[in-house]
């Protein structure tokens, strides 16, 4: 169990760490092209994984092109204007406030998409949650005028 | 750079890229569903790199993007991101497959990220601003932490 916990909060540091050496990349080049080459270097890592541990691509691919939806295929172009903006806004905000107010948004319009797909939501914790979240947002862009 | 924008304007753009991460997690996930975890986030990087490099050709087409800035001298390390995005995707497609669950998972991926974020801040790494946290920064901290873990393990979801 030891080993999973430590997995899980890893994976976090790592979500940070790309962030800021995509920060770091983009002072040198530019947001949008840190995001480009986050984008090929995370392709050739997951390419040489799914060959060494999974077999290769053919398997899964000719699933994807059966049955997944026509959004599926959306998450990866989103995901260019996700990294360029982290790693843009990581210089002028920092760090911790760039992950807090991205932990933020996606919690608060999770809750919101759930709501609007008609998952069950606990409405009562949920709804304390996203009150607490909103008090530490106000507070957090209010420091600075 | 020009003017400095107002912090706020910057806090909604970060809270704004939340939920965009909450749409490419739904899309991500439907791919994952209809063939597997690991391909989804290879698909995802295959076609993000195709989307990125339309943007760029587009953009230095129409002389809004200097082609040199493309690719300029930086560390070595800097150009890792994607490597430690990739390590995420591999840690979290084994531990929502353990007790911890995706709800787990979740809660110790958000500290993970606030945890080294501010050790970041602190100590000014990776050639970023040194920005240490003051009293107001780690009461919002608390707050959107304690927020999220209600979300994140609230019953019935």
């Amino acid at each position: 169990m030891a080993i999973f916990i430590l997995m899980a909060f890893v994976g976090g540091v790592c979500v940070s760490l790309s962030r800021a050496l995509n920060g770091r990349l983009s002072l040198a080049t530019s947001p949008l092209a840190a995001s480009l080459w986050n984008h090929v270097v995370g392709l050739a890592v997951l390419a040489a994984a799914a060959t060494a541990l999974a077999g290769g691509i053919g398997g899964p691919l000719a699933l994807a092109l059966d049955r997944a939806p026509a959004t599926a295929w959306i998450g990866g172009p989103l995901g260019v204007i996700f990294v360029a903006s982290g790693s843009w806004l990581i210089s002028r905000i920092g760090a911790a406030n760039t992950a807090l107010m991205v932990i933020a948004g996606q919690m608060v319009s999770g809750v919101a998409l759930d709501l609007l797909r008609g998952l069950p939501v606990d409405l009562p914790a949920s709804g304390a949650g996203v009150a607490l979240i909103v008090a530490g947002t106000w507070i957090a862009q209010s420091r600075r005028g | 750079m020009a003017e400095p924008r107002p912090a706020p304007l910057l806090f909604a753009l970060a809270f704004a890229s939340g939920g965009l991460l909450t749409l490419m997690v739904l899309f991500n996930g439907q791919m994952a569903e209809a063939s597997t975890p690991l391909f989804s986030s290879l698909a995802a990087h295959g076609l993000g790199t195709v989307a990125a490099l339309a943007l760029i050709t587009a953009l230095v087409a129409a002389g809004r993007m200097d082609p040199g800035r493309i690719a300029r001298p930086a560390p070595v390390w800097a150009w890792t991101g994607g490597l430690s995005g990739a390590v995420t995707v591999m840690l979290t497609s084994v531990t929502v497959n353990s007790a911890l669950a995706l709800a787990g998972t979740l809660a110790l991926g958000l500290l993970g990220q606030v945890v080294f974020g501010l050790a970041t801040d602190r100590f000014g790494l990776f050639g970023l601003p040194r920005r240490p946290a003051d009293g107001r920064d780690l009461a919002a901290l608390v707050l959107i932490l304690a927020g999220s873990a209600l979300i994140v393990f609230a019953p019935g979801t």
